[in-house]
């Protein structure tokens, strides 16, 4: 009898190691397939329009949605014409058309011999005049001889069977967590049903309602949450209800940001208003905030706590961001600086210097992508050293946060006790993991949270951990190879922003949790427990979704 | 855009900071994964719920030293065993850091890279490992030495098998005292070492072989001259002495009476340069290892020294340092014609699906005599037995050895050693024995390898 029993507890053993096998199998699979869809699904770059030299009818492509026209060979359309500005004018396509905005050039730019400065309508047929030079507005039918592309179009993964493998993967999941307790249980099979009920929906409507044509980056993200959600569900049904109620919320916010990033002039006029609440939310946070584990950054709400730091990342990327016209107009980042620093500044106060820090690398992107002033990004690094500097002499304790790095295992027992239990935890799960809810790391203070990269690696295996966060450091690659293919310049900074903000939070994450990095304590995207992280990932995920044109391409067929 | 589209390489600094991380850690935990996960404290090891079970420790006659049973790590039955090999299997918490528990952890877990520390079949338990060493052996060692301090080490120096480690003081690893760690009266100072790896001892006249052996290279005529010894020499104005006026005294004489007057004298003679390379290429400042563990060097420095102290150093005495091990070895090459086998201490390892992993295999070490050196210093060593120590102490073993009452000052007894192999074909084994705060080397370590070697040779 008790050999039978024994017999039988092998079996189930070696059914749930297989299913985690094909847990990472299918996560692998389904991720690369994403990508590898993302990147075929691509517009070629073809012309919708050209502008024909008036006089020597020199047919010049224009490719994108915001074309900067000057003398400088960095403009996109470059004209060889000593008497046009190195950056005269902005010609840009939005809902209504194509439009042409003078960006304070010497000469002045002329739409059909009228002298234009913002946000001038050119229609085909038009004349665009600046210094000596005349281009026609054409449509591309209207002119022979352009080269099409040479790259086929490939057809891109079905949706539906990309996000019926991650559903399996799930089913897999939940299966292990059903036995992870001395007695089998059907209780995780709740949050389970929860989370295939969002997931599902979200498809449905953005396929039959919305109809768009990808959920790629959709997929991925749910593939991470799912991981997370169910990892959760080990350590106790209560933990993941949280999560569900934030994932639910985090895709309302998804959809609104789409759709409020859909209108451009709306997103702009709504910028400065978005600045002032982020700030007048940070300021509240001053004030009204709870302080737990050292750091103030919680407000509570009646029966809710909230971080407001996290929903303010997703409005410092907006407000940060900016169109090309505007781009070429105000070159400055002086307001931007100071917004920055403002929110920097609050989070000091709070003593949150993790979120602190990713604030600062994505106000890096940023600032680079809009001014691309290497010498700019040197000072402000120096500053910010300099004042980090300063900080760490005045205020030892910080400095003292940091003496553990790279020495945990001389402190095993009290400031390393986290990180050697993350490390030691983690080799102990091997490839393919102990075993959803079989692991030790969860009684570890700050687990599901802090520490989920070690709780992943334990459980689940080195191998899914890997392309979890592989997945999220592909967003990167996805935002950087859109970026000139988004429908405004605000759209591809605000993207890859987001991919930044998205990796680099990855990084502090991981890299703290295992002592490549000291700890600072920030969240896992998709992955970490907490409410406010899982909206703020969605919302973040939004702005990546808004730079891919296609999200926006159904309808505008639809309207014509 | 086009701009917009070249100033998003930032992102790549981004992400290849992230893969350079991501890089680390995977090397590091690539590396350091066997020691990461076998922490005291990882649950999957000890403690309930634990996944994984330690593999045993066994001697080399398939004697259980350690096991885990019931989530507990336990030891031989017979205490004097467990004490005996205590510094060998090394303690359950791993306060001996030289021990093979500590050493060969991740082998003891199972840990792999692959499924860490746990199998697909949920019944996971670490591997074997079968040592080299006789427990039998290792026992006696330990009675022998008794309430004394000291190390025992024996080996075969044709197979490098490692037959007998011992090293006093020692504690019960079964059932540690409560105060262990937190004494502050110094009563068990030095448990935590393995002498026989980690220890430098003065050498005392056992160095008087370095000596021959340099005498032999450079000295022609050294089988004609005579030493006049009467009791003491003066160098630079200071005494060197021996324990009783020997007289005249041919080289091999005063080999056997081991006259520091003549030794003394025969190093002066021979010079620091001299002296120094030869204690060099005999392994001195060099340090030996065992499965990878690294034991302390032995340590020859006559850097500036005076005529006496060079004098000194001749017989042992001065800031001369020996480590047992090295001995053992050194007596090894010197058997085996200037050349040593490496000893080894792992016959093998097999994981718990019973396939081995690892075997213990000789491996030929560095010379550390040329072999006419080696013949005749071995001709040398075994008059001394004859002669000197009586052969009744290795009946029927062609021994050839070298005494050692190394004085250490300050109110203790001397360090007493003995050194040396069997020159027999049947019984190929070397040994070096210490017993601190002594008198006699032939009473204390001498009969200690007397009945380690007749043992040996039993068991041969």
């Amino acid at each position: 009898m008790n050999s039978i029993i024994t017999a039988l507890g092998s079996v189930e053993s070696i059914l749930l190691f297989a299913a985690r096998v094909a847990v990472a199998l299918i996560g692998g699979v389904v991720v690369l397939r994403c990508f590898s869809s993302l990147r075929n699904g691509r517009r070629r770059e073809d012309p919708v329009v050209v502008l024909e030299d008036m006089v020597t009818h020199h047919v010049i492509p224009v490719l994108y949605w915001e074309n900067s026209i000057g003398r400088s060979k960095s403009c996109d359309i470059v004209l060889d014409d000593d008497t046009v500005s190195r950056a005269q004018a902005v010609l840009f396509r939005r809902e209504s058309g194509w439009l042409v905005t003078d960006t304070h050039s010497k000469s002045g730019t002329f739409i059909n011999g009228k002298k234009v400065r913002q946000n001038a309508p050119v229609l085909p047929g038009d004349s665009i005049a600046m210094g000596s030079t005349a281009l026609r507005l054409k449509r591309t039918a209207d002119v022979g001889g352009l080269k099409p592309s040479k790259r086929p179009h490939r057809a891109a993964a079905s949706p539906f069977s990309l996000l019926f493998a991650v559903t399996v993967s799930q089913l897999l999941l939940a299966g292990q967590a059903c036995l992870a307790g001395t007695k089998p249980s059907i209780l995780p099979l709740i949050p389970l049903g929860i989370l295939l009920f969002l997931e599902w929906g979200l498809y449905l409507f953005s396929m039959t309602v919305l109809n768009r044509v990808s959920f790629e980056l959709e997929t991925i993200a749910f593939f991470n949450t799912g991981v997370g959600i169910l990892l959760l569900s080990g350590t106790g049904l209560k933990n993941t209800w949280v999560q569900l109620a934030a994932l639910a919320a985090g895709l309302m916010l998804f959809c609104l940001i789409i759709w409020f990033l859909g209108d451009l002039d709306r997103a702009m006029r709504w910028r400065a208003a978005i600045a002032v609440l982020a700030l007048l939310l940070f300021a509240a946070n001053l004030v009204l905030g709870k302080e737990y584990n050292g750091a103030k950054n919680w407000i509570e709400l009646g029966p809710v706590t909230v971080q407001p730091s996290e929903l303010i990342k997703i409005a410092f990327i907006f407000v940060g961001a900016s169109t090309l016209d505007r781009l070429q107009t105000a070159q400055n980042l002086t307001g931007f600086i100071a917004f920055s620093a403002a929110c920097m500044g609050a989070l000091f106060l709070m003593k949150d210097f993790g979120t602190a820090c990713i604030f600062f690398v994505t106000f890096l992107i940023i600032a680079f992508m809009r001014s691309g002033s290497v010498r700019t990004i040197a000072l402000i690094c120096a500053v910010a050293g300099l004042g980090a500097l300063l900080i760490l002499k005045f205020r030892p304790y910080i400095a003292q946060r940091f003496a553990v790095w790279r020495h945990v295992w001389e402190y095993a027992s009290d400031t390393g006790y986290q990180q050697t239990r993350v490390l030691s935890y983690s080799a102990s799960g091997g490839l393919f993991g102990v075993g959803l809810g079989r692991g030790s790391l969860k009684s570890v203070f700050a687990a599901q949270s802090d520490l989920v990269f070690g709780m992943l690696c334990e459980e689940l295996g080195l191998i899914l951990a890997l392309i979890s966060v592989l997945s999220i450091a592909g967003l990167l690659l996805y935002a950087r190879s859109d970026a000139t293919r988004s429908r405004s310049a605000l759209y591809s900074i605000s993207s890859c922003a987001a991919a930044g903000m998205l990796l680099f939070q990855t990084c502090l994450n991981i890299f703290g949790a295992t002592d490549v990095l000291p700890m600072t304590g920030v969240t896992l995207p998709f992955i970490s427990m907490g409410g406010s992280s899982m909206v703020s990932v969605w919302g973040l995920l939004a702005l990546l979704k808004a730079g891919d044109e296609r999200t926006y391409a159904a309808r505008r067929r639809k309207r014509v | 855009m086009r701009t917009t589209g070249t100033r998003s390489f930032i992102l790549y600094i981004l992400g290849i900071g992230f893969l350079a991380g991501l890089c680390f850690f995977l090397y590091s935990l690539f590396v350091n994964g066997g020691d990461w996960a076998v922490q005291p404290f990882n649950k999957h090891i000890s403690g309930e719920g634990s996944v994984a079970a330690e593999g045993r420790i066994l001697d080399r006659n398939g004697i259980v030293l350690a096991k885990s049973e019931n989530g507990k790590r336990v030891y031989n039955e017979d205490e004097s065993v467990r004490r005996a090999m205590l510094h060998t299997v090394g303690d359950t918490v791993g306060y001996i850091s030289t021990g093979v528990q500590y050493n060969f952890r991740s082998e003891l877990s199972g840990y792999n890279p692959i499924t860490g520390l746990v199998t697909p079949t949920g019944k996971a338990a670490g591997s074997d490992i079968r040592l080299t060493l006789d427990s039998s052996l290792c026992k006696l060692a330990r009675q022998q030495l008794g309430s004394r301090n000291g190390a025992a080490a024996l080996y075969n120096y044709r197979t490098g098998e490692l037959l007998c480690m011992v090293s006093t003081p020692d504690y019960d690893p079964e059932n540690p005292p409560k105060d262990l760690t937190t004494d502050t009266t110094g009563k068990y100072s030095g448990v935590f070492v393995n002498k026989v790896l980690s220890s430098s001892l003065t050498p005392g006249s056992i160095f008087k072989l370095v000596t021959s052996a340099a005498a032999i290279e450079q000295i022609s005529d050294l089988d004609e001259r005579t030493w006049n010894c009467n009791g003491s020499v003066t160098i630079n104005g200071n005494q060197i002495t021996d324990v009783r006026a020997y007289g005249k005294l041919s080289f091999k004489n005063a080999l056997a009476k081991s006259s520091n007057v003549a030794f003394s004298q025969i190093a002066i003679e021979l010079g620091a340069n001299t002296m120094t390379s030869m204690a060099n290429q005999m392994g001195f400042n060099h340090s030996f290892s065992l499965e990878g563990i690294s034991a302390a060097k032995s340590i020859y420095n006559v850097n500036g020294a005076q005529p006496q102290e060079l004098g000194w150093s001749g017989v042992g005495q001065f800031t001369d340092l020996a480590n047992p091990y090295h001995m053992m070895i050194l007596m090894g090459a010197v058997a085996n014609g200037g050349t040593y086998i490496q000893p080894y201490l792992i016959q093998s390892i097999n994981n718990p699906l019973g396939i081995r992993t690892k075997t213990g295999a000789a491996q030929e070490g560095e010379p550390l005599l040329n072999p006419t050196t080696a013949e005749k210093l071995t001709a040398y060593m075994r008059y001394n037995v004859t002669a000197q120590y009586g052969d009744s102490l290795f009946p029927g073993m062609q021994v050839c050895a070298k005494t050692g009452t190394a004085e250490v000052g300050k109110n203790r007894k001397p360090n007493c050693w003995l050194v040396g192999f069997s020159s027999s074909e049947s019984t190929p084994f070397a040994f070096a024995v210490v017993v601190e705060n002594e008198s006699s080397s032939i009473a204390s370590a001498g009969r200690i390898a007397s009945a380690l070697m007749k043992a040996a040779q039993k068991a041969a």
